[in-house]
């Protein structure tokens, strides 16, 4: 009889602990407060712990290319406009370069755009290396460290790597100049050359007033069960088809057209904005790149992103729980997208729709003029701050060169 | 112990619990497979569920079906009279049901389009999913029509067209052909019924809907304000077969081109649009004509063996009305003009 | 320790997918005992089949995690379950096929290969019917998780009072009303007092509505004329005024006239009323005889061009109550309709009930002392000659009503009055006498530009509604010989022909 009870508790025992695991791998996230880490950092404010350098570059790197084509200003790469106007009001601005933890160079590289409004990216180069050179020959601190307590912000399609066409793009690999530096870009995938170890991924840059004028009550019913508005195929790109968005916006289109469940088209309405807001999921597949403007558009409008794009790496993913408020699912895995959807149970939605109703995540994803506290700029800064103190490694020895100021393509060394 | 009939009794013994435990397993492993919310009773509940999720998520494990109306109670302990329904619904919100679209034309200088659209918004919210509602509409500035709709919380696409018309009718049949082009372009597969903004309908006329194979046809009444006339348009059945038609009074011969059957007394299976082959036939609407409506009607006529009554008993039942209210841009043709029966007061 | 093993063992068994049990060799304790032990027996035994349970159910877990997280989709579509485990949405990202487990967990590799991919189109094109139910009911449940979230907080039963009587416009009409008060997210009494006496016709169209419904007889009969339908449909409402007392409703009161059309957020707006509360009506004063239209062109483009006329509480800047906008009738002078089916424009009163809500408890016969004393008792008012042309009438000072909907800016239901002539028919129930002797099969379609076909399959049928005292409209068949000489021609003329001799008959 004894054996018996034994056996019995050995029993419950070995279930309980069973049923724990079983409970631990379900929760495993935090709850709908943004509890732990996440949240708090989200609300960190960055003043007082670090304090940036500008430098101070003559116009034609930056304010006489915007005169040129105004329309930078509400472009996706407008980030490195809006962070260099940021910096310059900002309380972690410090005239005294000695100081300094971190140095900035106001250098707009992506505005340069087509007659259509694509950004090309085959001036960036030369302009990039135009500026190094002055401040490295102007000041003495670039040579200190050789750009490693320097950042730039390089919002382009593949971040430093100056190329919209990912396998042009990773045969450049990051600018040789840029190697040492902090990189804050929109780009981000795993074990990719053009996202090194290091940087900080930042959310495209959305405009936040357009957006805020099209926000409707949070009690109009969500009737849209997934909501997407833009290409399938990029035919003028990608005539063969399979490079764009490698097929993975050609298989939602091909697979869900025909599923009145699937609110997708190519035609951009009025309502784009209040459609996403009564759509339940919106579809975030990637483009060219990774990333894309409605990763944010979904957080401001409280629609669930559903992220397709394999290892992608999402804007400040140290801070934001992307992970509870989103869902992923493998381009490899698209023709199963209405399954995958539909079996995530009711409660695991609404919970996903309070973590995004949150208005700190929100805040953390724009550029709003003037800055307010817990946006982008402050998340960067935030980013840049917890990366102090330097190591005392990435200061030079007098004399020591560690950046090959020759390699790359010769086209890049040309002078600007 | 020992003896071997004692030890085959406890093998017996032994069987039986075993067989016990292994059909509690398996009935277990497949319990696995059912939706639960973090479904454990040896689980703590989380920091801050809201309420309406902590009950499920204790009972999501034994009671399946249980779950989504469990919390639909608790949220509404007032609702009395519609939790039966809903508990009903739960139970059968899985069992599939095929889609009606709805297709509706709506025009810019309608005086009561604002207003129809809400009533009509009314009814369609109570029709059971899947449901979608295709609304079309001339492109303009104002947002009227957008905001009415997205606060109906009914699964709608909203199409906009650019072209001016000045024939209204003309212009009504643009619309349904966008409409039409929409749901071939998609291939959305489904019940289609053009319901214009001045109809009122029945619940029940989309339950019977549904079960249109191919096409479908009803009998529906046009009445209008401070007539003496109800006008009962559509087919005679003998039970769903259509052995006759109603015909519309005209008085008026001008009238040559509104059609006998009414743009809203029958529906039709979309992939009649884009699968022709189905059907049996080679032709499709892009091979005929651009005029999607055309085609549509044409293959009414053609495939009367096809076209069912609706309701099935005989298509006796009105559950379609057309309300004509003159509001002096409703286009002239539109109402039977009948002088009143002047002998009557 | 030998259930334990047992256990183990079968545990084994189970990894080795349930062959078949064999015979174990361990053997048990007095198993056949007398009660005790036998009732601890069933205890254990009992306990043992729920751990077996759970064991399966966790067992089951582990499975799904090891073997099927890849081909998840396959599962649930054909187990047809609910919806799987909670675990797999959230892990979708992790979700990676067995072959590779090292997944992106290992840095050295990515799984992102750059160049051309294939597009990749499923077998099976049609969304799955049980899939599309299980997304509307994900977008159901959220609808409502917004209305509690972001929803009037402990709303109050509406009481919705709607007179009416059996009319050819009545289904309509009523129909109408119905749906928008079963949209309604809140609880709901409907009292609808039918003048002419309670009809089957009413109460089964009522039934339909799955509402809570008072259906409440009223003896008169509906007047033709309107002046006189206004008043009576005033004592009818109060009528129901007074069942609201009789059952001690507790809620707000609010008049849902047939001919009304309800914007949904009317009834969020209502629940803010605290005693007496006025809503924007606008009103449709639809011009009436399309024959008129070209005659007066001139007068009528005033009418029609200028703004839609509005009733309902007229606020300063400061949001206070000033006064009220009024139906301004003086354009549609000599014009406005008489008689029920008059052809002429319906006119509203001055100030419509429907733009009125009140809080039941005003009604209440007991509590009299919370009762405010500018509210006049439902005895004092409303006798039977005493006509009453708004709730205002219930009032001693009518500056306390509180204006709704942003302060009356905001229209939140809407008035048109339609109806069909007083003499005019209707199926009974709407259902068609389908006459029997219809038995000749038409195989042709009446479209206008279809060529005639062999006449003697044709039939035609029309309804002959302009009988006047006759209750059931009857369908009849037009195979008559009249028809049948005109067969030569399209069906829509002979049809002509048929109303023509009608109207002559008459």
């Amino acid at each position: 009889m004894k054996d018996w009870r034994w056996a019995l508790v050995g029993l419950v025992c070995f279930a309980l602990v069973l049923k724990i695991g079983a409970v631990e791998r379900g929760r495993g996230q935090p709850t709908e407060r943004i509890s732990g880490s996440a949240g708090d950092v989200l609300e960190d404010d960055p003043v007082g712990r670090l304090k940036v350098f500008v430098y101070e570059l003559p116009s034609k790197y930056n304010k006489k290319i915007l005169q040129k084509d105004p329309r930078c200003l509400t472009h996706m790469f407008a980030a490195e406009i809006f962070m260099h106007r940021f910096l310059l009001s900002s309380p972690v601005r410090t005239l005294n370069p000695e100081e300094a933890d971190w140095f900035y160079t106001p250098v707009y590289t992506t505005c340069d755009l087509t007659p259509n409004g694509l950004p090309l990216p085959f001036k960036s180069p030369r302009m990039m290396r135009s500026a190094i050179q002055l401040i490295s020959s102007n000041w003495p601190y670039w040579n200190r460290t050789e750009g490693a307590d320097h950042f730039f912000i390089v919002p382009h399609d593949f971040g430093a790597c100056f190329h919209y066409l990912e396998e042009k793009a990773i045969e450049r690999g990051i600018l040789t100049l840029l190697q040492r530096a902090t990189l804050v870009q929109t780009f981000g995938q795993r074990n990719h050359v053009c996202l090194k170890d290091g940087s900080i991924t930042i959310p495209p840059y959305a405009p936040p007033q357009k957006m805020e004028a099209h926000l409707i009550p949070p009690h109009i019913p969500r009737s849209i069960f997934v909501y997407f508005r833009g290409l399938f195929y990029d035919v003028g790109n990608d005539p063969e088809g399979g490079y764009y968005a490698r097929g993975a916006r050609a298989a939602v289109w091909e697979n869900f057209k025909d599923n009145p469940l699937f609110d997708i088209s190519t035609e951009h309405p009025t309502t784009y904005y209040e459609d996403m807001q009564r759509a339940i999921f919106c579809l975030c597949p990637l483009g060219w790149a990774p990333w894309s403007p409605r990763l944010v558009e979904a957080v401001i409008f409280g629609c669930i992103p559903v992220i397709i794009a394999d290892d992608i790496v999402l804007p400040f993913a140290d801070a934001i729980p992307w992970e509870d408020i989103g869902v992923f699912v493998d381009e490899k895995d698209v023709p199963n997208l209405d399954t995958i959807l539909t079996s995530i149970p009711p409660e695991v939605i609404l919970r996903k729709q309070r973590l995004l109703a949150n208005p700190s995540m929100k805040q953390a994803m724009l550029f709003p003029q003037p800055a307010q506290s817990g946006d982008a700029f402050h998340q960067i800064l935030n980013g840049l701050a917890r990366k102090l103190p330097h190591d005392q490694s990435v200061y030079l020895k007098a004399g020591e060169k560690v950046l090959n100021w020759t390699a790359g393509p010769v086209g890049d060394l040309k002078p600007w | 112990m020992g003896t071997a009939e004692r030890s085959k009794k406890k093998v017996q013994v032994y069987k039986k619990a075993v067989f016990h435990f292994l059909l509690c397993f398996v009935m277990g492993f497949f319990t696995g497979f059912a939706p639960t919310g973090k479904s454990s009773i040896f689980s703590s509940l989380p920091v801050l569920p809201s309420n309406q999720s902590a009950v499920p998520l204790q009972r999501g494990e034994l009671l399946l079906e249980e779950i989504p109306e469990e919390s639909w109670k608790f949220n509404t302990t007032l609702e009395n009279p519609s939790t039966e329904e809903e508990k009903e619904d739960e139970i059968d919100g899985l069992i599939p049901r095929r889609l009606i679209i709805l297709v509706t034309p709506t025009r810019m200088n309608d005086k009561l389009r604002e207003v129809n659209l809400r009533r009509l918004s009314n009814t369609l919210r109570l029709v059971p999913p899947p449901f979608l509602w295709v609304v079309v509409e001339q492109k303009s500035d104002s947002s009227q029509v957008s905001e009415i709709l997205r606060k109906t919380g009914i699964m709608y696409r909203h199409l906009v067209f650019n072209e001016n018309f000045t024939d209204p009718e003309v212009e009504m049949d643009h619309q349904r052909n966008l409409a039409l082009n929409h749901i071939e372009y998609h291939r959305l597969s489904g019940i289609v019924h053009f319901a214009g903004l001045s109809n009122v309908y029945d619940l029940q006329f989309f339950d019977h809907i549904r079960d249109i194979e191919v096409f479908g046809t009803w009998p529906m009444a046009i009445v209008s304000a401070n007539r003496k006339k109800v006008v009962i348009e559509g087919p005679v059945c003998d039970s769903s077969e259509v052995v006759g038609w109603h015909l519309r009074k005209m008085n008026n011969l001008t009238e040559t081109r509104s059609s006998p059957v009414h743009i809203s007394s029958f529906a039709f299976n979309s992939s009649v649009l884009w699968d022709p082959e189905r059907w049996g036939r080679l032709s499709s609407v892009q091979d005929t004509t651009q005029n999607t409506i055309k085609f549509v009607k044409k293959e009414v006529l053609e495939e009367e063996t096809k076209l069912i009554g609706i309701p099935p008993e005989g298509c006796s039942k009105i559950m379609l009305w057309n309300v004509q209210i003159p509001t002096g841009t409703t286009p002239n043709n539109s109402v039977p003009a009948t002088l009143p029966d002047s002998g009557q007061r | 320790m030998k259930l334990s093993a047992l256990h183990q063992s079968y545990l084994n068994r189970r990894l080795n997918s349930f062959r078949g049990s064999s015979p174990l060799d361990s053997s048990i304790d007095g198993g056949g005992l007398k009660s005790p032990a036998s009732i601890f027996w069933l205890l254990i035994h009992g306990l043992c089949c729920l751990i077996s349970l759970l064991l399966g159910f966790r067992f089951s877990h582990i499975i799904f995690f090891l073997l099927f997280s890849p081909s998840t989709t396959t599962i649930t579509r054909t187990t047809k379950l609910y919806s799987p485990t909670p675990f797999l949405p959230i892990k979708v990202p992790d979700a990676l096929p067995v072959q590779s487990p090292p997944n992106k967990t290992l840095v050295s590799s990515s799984r992102v290969v750059v160049g051309r991919h294939g597009i990749l189109i499923r077998p099976w094109p049609h969304p799955d019917p049980v899939e599309v139910m299980k997304a509307h009911h994900i977008i159901d449940r959220v609808q409502r998780e917004q209305r509690i979230q972001y929803g009037v907080k402990s709303p109050r039963t509406v009481i919705a009072v709607t007179p009416t009587y059996v009319r050819t416009f009545q289904t309509l009409h009523l129909t109408g009303v119905m749906h928008s008060l079963m949209n309604v997210p809140y609880d709901l009494v409907w009292i609808v007092v039918e003048a002419g006496g309670s009809t089957n016709e009413t109460a089964s169209l009522l039934a339909s509505s799955g509402l809570r419904v008072v259906h409440v007889g009223f003896e008169e009969e509906m007047p033709v004329s309107w002046e006189d339908r206004h008043r009576l449909e005033a004592r009818m409402r109060f009528r129901a005024l007074r069942v609201v007392r009789q059952l001690k409703l507790d809620g707000i009161v609010m008049f849902a006239d047939d001919s009304n059309m309800h914007s949904m957020e009317l009834f969020d707006e209502i629940q803010r009323v605290k005693c007496v509360g006025a809503v924007s009506v606008g009103i449709l004063a639809h011009s009436s005889n399309p024959d008129e239209e070209e005659s007066s062109v001139a007068q009528k483009d005033d009418i029609e061009n200028s703004p839609m006329p509005v009733q309902g509480p007229a606020c300063n800047a400061s949001d206070q109550l000033v006064g009220w906008h009024t139906f301004n009738s003086l354009p549609y002078e000599g014009k406005s309709a008489k008689y029920i089916g008059d052809m002429a424009t319906v006119l509203p009163r001055k100030l419509e009930w429907a733009g009125f809500v009140l809080n039941s408890r005003l009604l209440w016969k007991e509590n009299q002392d919370d009762k405010p004393e500018w509210v006049k008792d439902l005895d004092t008012v409303g006798g039977d000659r005493e006509h009453i042309e708004t709730p205002l009438s219930l009032l001693i000072d009518p500056s306390v009503v509180e204006p709704l909907g942003s302060c009356g800016r905001k229209i939140l239901l809407w008035w048109l009055r339609v109806e069909a002539r007083a003499d005019s028919q209707f199926p009974a129930r709407w259902i068609i006498d389908t006459p029997l002797e219809v038995s000749v099969p038409s195989k042709r379609t009446p479209w206008p530009d279809a060529p005639p076909e062999l006449p003697s399959n044709e039939t035609t049928i029309t309804i002959e509604e302009n009988r006047e005292k006759q209750q059931v409209m009857k369908t009849r068949p037009r195979r008559s010989r009249r028809s049948r000489s005109k067969r030569k021609r399209e069906t829509r003329v002979a049809d002509t022909q048929v109303s023509d001799r009608n109207s002559g008959e008459k």
